[in-house]
């Protein structure tokens, strides 16, 4: 299958005050189309670093990072943001919408940025995924008018709605109950089959983790090993997290 | 299009919904917006319309639009801000009539009035002197025997008239002994005064009237000093062309100077001010505060200053009143105070004791009781004055010249800057500033016949003054060139100064050249007169008053500048360029200055007004440029994450730029707006009812008694560009950081 992400060899140090610290430290890993896979890690594993750098949205300080072919270490902060736009969707923790937005504007927002498609073209789109996500009932509502459960799905109905190639995900059951932490789960697990877009997501969550085609593990910044999603519930890879698991 | 449209539609959005999520922010920066918006609006009109009023006040009453005088002058003209006697050195337009047909070949000037202004100093008639020569006159008529009962009784009066102003000058003495040392005394003055009051004195002033009044005249008179030194600042010019030109213009008391004649009109402000009995002055004063401005005695430092004055300078009446008139305000005093008191000073001393409760009736009775028997102002109508000016050369020049009446400019009646200047004929003018008149001229023409005038070399000046063989054999050469001062003084006039051809006011046939001669006249014998006064001062007592000029003579001779009134009053600067052209294209050496660089001090307080007005607008809107940056910074810092987000999914930074810039815009548009809509609305409300002048200084910058704002499209337009830089400027900063907000932000939930 071909690769969307290639990392390797990424090191990634945050400067804070006069004391450099390496969040990330020569990490390699290989993502294929159509993956789903879960980054794995106790907290300050560099789960998130690693996520920013797949997202464009920061650079590594040394090692190379390619996304749908292309190098981000030589694209101007134009075109990663344009990289973004295009071939990478991204779901938050927190849901992120923009407050002032209803609902379908928030989903239609990406659409307007990309300036490809028409206003009926952007309707149908949006109203389509809305369906998809069980939300075409709350179409004109605000976000906060919805459960965290309908925010996370209007979080990846704008995601998913430019189709892009790669869908990140920070946590996304984190600020879920168990329930509604599966349904979403479900959904993108879903969204992942039928659409072959690729699911790149951090969790300390092993019930998220047990949906993983596979399960990239990392340790203060450092790649572990990467198993499968089975493999790595019985290697106990979430150990320390609570038992509820989704908070 | 459509999805530029589309995205607009959304930064639209974002930034409307976020103007009403934080209601605070919107408020704050909105209200200061709106604040400043409507401050430019209203202040802005308040200059504009002041600056506005000041122009018609300066324009319409003695600046004219331009004016013009010669480009060879040591001093720029100015034609209202002298504050000293010393007026501008000017060159003279010699020709006025070419000046005026050169300028109104000019196609936007609309008429031409001749002008010069300068001041004097007049003395305002002192009242012991105006009573002996009351005195003098029945005296004469009661020795011719020519006497009717009437002036029997004004005789007597009069006597007691004189004897009141001797008492007066007793307490003077009186109170003098009190403040200063006997020795500062004179013992002659205080033994003159004695000798006039004792009853010895008047049993023998029917027997000696004459000597008694040359001893009145020489030993009490000078002592009995009330008179006032009025400084007049004047305008000569051509009454008729004034009044036509200046159409604010208008007789209060008199008439206008006839065709012809020569004469003053005061101004109404300055006659009122300076002229009339000052108690009457401050009864004025007070009644005009408490009515007009609403002002209290009791609570008012001036007016109680006034009141003060009133009841502590009396003498100025007591002066005037002679026995029967004594007796009279004895009498009505009395009954209004119910007071036995016999001194009249003291009952009015403490009738104009005047309070809040009494002042309206006492101001009544004032005038309808007293002021029939006093001489309210000292200068009456129909009085001539002798006015006494430095000519440009240095020498004093008197003109006698009969007071015509009193003008105003209508709306600045109280102006006491639009009633600076009084008005004269041109021809006194130009003799009171040493121009040649042709009047003079022919009369010098006439003396040089009477006389033998020769002219002589200044080196041998003295042998040819002094010595005997030259002068005992005057040289009356036909033709030769000589010539007559007008004045005492023509040795200093003929080499001294150098301000002017016209000054040295040369015969026609014997023009002063600059080879530095000295011009002397020799008196015919006999000629002068006993006093052993020159000839010059003869002429100067000359009864001028009764002479009648060609009205000719007003546009032919010199003046100093011209009024320019012009059609159309915005083309001031093509209209002065055109000027500065047709003067030099004629050889005349004009120089045209718009009526704000004319009116001196009182000009550039126009530019004062608009300098402090933009002075506060920077200070308002350098403080707004800090508040509503601030509250943006604030505004921006909260949405971090939103812009993270926005940045994260794809936005642009130009996205985020847009975004806030529209913020901004709407911000300032809406309160902007708002801020322009209600200025304008307030002005248009206060113009209608117009800000009553506070002061009579208000007056002239009001142009009128109250000021009716206007409203101005450059203050709209103005308020609204100030509005929206300053909300440009004061968004740069929050933009720069809202741009500068990294995607990752977006991310920053719990590091996982």
């Amino acid at each position: 299958m071909k690769t969307i992400v290639a990392v390797k060899n990424a090191t990634k140090n945050y400067a804070l005050g006069k004391v450099t610290v390496p969040a990330l430290r020569g990490v390699d890993l290989e993502v294929a189309e159509g993956e789903f896979l879960s980054i794995a890690g106790p907290s300050g594993s560099g789960k998130t670093t690693l996520l920013n750098l797949i997202g464009c949205v920061d650079t590594p300080t040394s090692g190379i990072v390619e996304v749908a072919g292309k190098d981000t270490r030589k694209l101007s902060e134009r075109e990663l943001t344009d990289l973004r736009l295009n071939t990478i969707g991204f779901i938050f923790q927190s849901f992120n919408l923009v407050q002032v937005l209803s609902v379908f504007q928030n989903v239609e927002l990406p659409l307007l940025l990309q300036k490809k498609l028409n206003g009926a073209q952007r309707a149908e789109r949006v109203e389509a995924l809305l369906k998809r996500v069980g939300l075409d009932e709350h179409i004109r509502h605000r976000p906060s008018e919805l459960s965290g459960g309908q925010r996370q799905r209007v979080a990846i109905a704008r995601a998913l709605v430019t189709r892009p190639q790669l869908v990140l995900a920070d946590e996304p059951t984190a600020n879920l109950d168990s329930v509604t932490g599966q349904n979403i789960l479900d959904l993108m697990k879903e969204l992942n089959q039928t659409e072959k877009t690729t699911f790149i997501f951090s969790t300390h969550d092993a019930r998220v983790m047990s949906h993983a085609s596979s399960v990239v593990r990392l340790a203060d910044g450092k790649f572990v090993d990467r198993l499968t999603g089975a493999e790595a519930i019985a290697a106990g890879v979430n150990r320390k997290a609570p038992a509820a698991g989704v908070s | 299009m459509e999805g530029r449209l589309a995205t607009f539609g959304i930064i639209a959005k974002i930034a409307f919904r976020n103007l009403f999520a934080s209601r605070l922010k919107t408020a704050i920066v909105g209200g200061i917006i709106l604040g400043g918006a409507l401050l430019v609006v209203v202040v802005g009109s308040f200059v504009d319309s002041v600056v506005a009023g000041m122009r018609r006040s300066i324009v319409g009453s003695v600046a004219g639009d331009i004016q013009v005088y010669s480009s060879q002058s040591k001093d720029p003209l100015e034609v209202m801000g002298g504050f000293s006697l010393e007026a501008p050195d000017l060159a003279s337009l010699d020709d006025f009539a070419k000046v005026k047909q050169v300028l109104e070949t000019v196609p936007n000037v609309k008429s031409v009035v001749p002008m010069g202004i300068n001041g004097a100093i007049v003395p305002s008639g002192n009242t012991i002197d105006v009573a002996l020569a009351h005195l003098r006159d029945l005296v004469r008529r009661k020795l011719s025997g020519k006497t009717s009962a009437g002036d029997v009784a004004a005789y007597e009066a009069e006597k007691g008239h004189v004897h009141q102003i001797l008492s007066v000058l007793q307490g003077d003495i009186k109170n003098a002994r009190q403040l200063q040392d006997e020795k500062a005394l004179s013992p002659e003055d205080a033994a003159a005064v004695n000798k006039a009051i004792s009853p010895a004195f008047w049993a023998d002033f029917d027997k000696n009237p004459l000597d008694s009044l040359e001893f009145l005249e020489n030993k009490i008179a000078p002592q009995a000093i009330d008179a006032d030194m009025l400084f007049l600042r004047y305008v000569g010019t051509d009454p008729a062309a004034f009044a036509r030109s200046f159409d604010r213009m208008k007789i209060v008391d008199g008439t206008t100077i006839p065709e012809g004649k020569r004469g003053f009109l005061f101004s109404k402000y300055m006659y009122e001010d300076q002229v009339k009995l000052k108690t009457a002055r401050r009864l004025d004063k007070i009644k005009t505060a408490r009515n007009e401005r609403g002002e209290k005695i009791a609570t008012d430092a001036e007016l109680k200053r006034f009141v003060r004055e009133n009841s502590n300078q009396v003498r100025e009446i007591m002066l005037q009143l002679d026995a029967p008139k004594t007796a009279l305000f004895r009498d009505k005093l009395q009954k209004k105070l119910g007071s036995s008191e016999a001194d009249v000073a003291k009952l009015l001393s403490s009738f104009f004791q005047t309070d809040d409760l009494n002042f309206d009736d006492r101001y009544d009775f004032f005038y309808k009781e007293l002021a029939p028997s006093l001489e309210l102002y000292r200068i009456r109508i129909g009085d001539t004055l002798t006015i006494k000016a430095f000519t440009r050369s240095g020498y004093v020049q008197s003109v006698n010249v009969p007071v015509y009446g009193t003008f105003d400019f209508t709306g600045l009646e109280k102006s006491p800057q639009a009633g600076s200047l009084n008005l004269m004929d041109m021809v006194s003018f130009r003799d009171l500033y040493g121009f040649l008149t042709a009047e003079r001229a022919q009369e010098i023409g006439e003396l040089k016949k009477a006389m033998n005038a020769r002219e002589i070399s200044r080196d041998n000046a003295e042998a040819e003054l002094f010595g005997t063989k030259e002068l005992a054999k005057p040289e009356p050469a036909p033709g030769a060139p000589t010539t007559v001062p007008l004045a005492a003084g023509p040795v200093k006039r003929g080499h001294g100064k150098k301000k002017g051809a016209a000054q040295a006011v040369p015969a026609p046939s014997a023009p002063v050249q600059a080879t530095g001669r000295t011009i002397v006249a020799e008196a015919t014998p006999g000629l002068n007169p006993p006093t052993g006064e020159g000839v010059g001062a003869k002429l100067t007592r000359e009864e001028l008053v009764k002479r009648v000029y060609d009205p000719a003579q007003l546009q032919s001779g010199a003046v100093l500048n011209a009024a320019v009134i012009l059609k159309d009053e915005s083309k001031i600067p093509q209209t002065i360029a055109a000027i500065d052209a047709a003067g030099k294209k004629a050889g005349l050496p004009l120089k045209a200055i718009t009526w704000q660089e004319a009116s001196g001090f009182i000009g550039q307080m126009v530019v004062a007004f608009q300098a402090v007005l933009l002075v506060l607008v920077l200070i308002i809107f350098l403080v707004a440029l800090v508040i509503i940056s601030n509250a943006l910074v604030m505004a921006t810092l909260q949405r971090v994450q939103e812009i993270g987000t926005l940045r994260a999914v794809g936005a642009q930074r130009r996205f985020i730029l847009a975004m806030l810039v529209l913020e901004g815009l709407v911000v300032a548009a809406v309160f902007g707006g708002a801020g322009v809509l209600l200025g304008a609305l307030i002005v248009k409300v206060v113009g209608k009812i117009g800000i009553p002048a506070p002061n009579d200084v208000s007056y002239f910058f009001f142009s009128g008694p109250r000021l009716h704002l206007t409203l101005g499209t450059g203050n709209l337009v103005a308020a609204l560009l100030i509005v929206f830089v300053v909300s440009g400027l004061s968004s740069l900063y929050p933009a720069w950081l809202a741009m500068r907000v990294n995607p990752r932000t977006a991310m920053q939930a719990e590091e996982g």
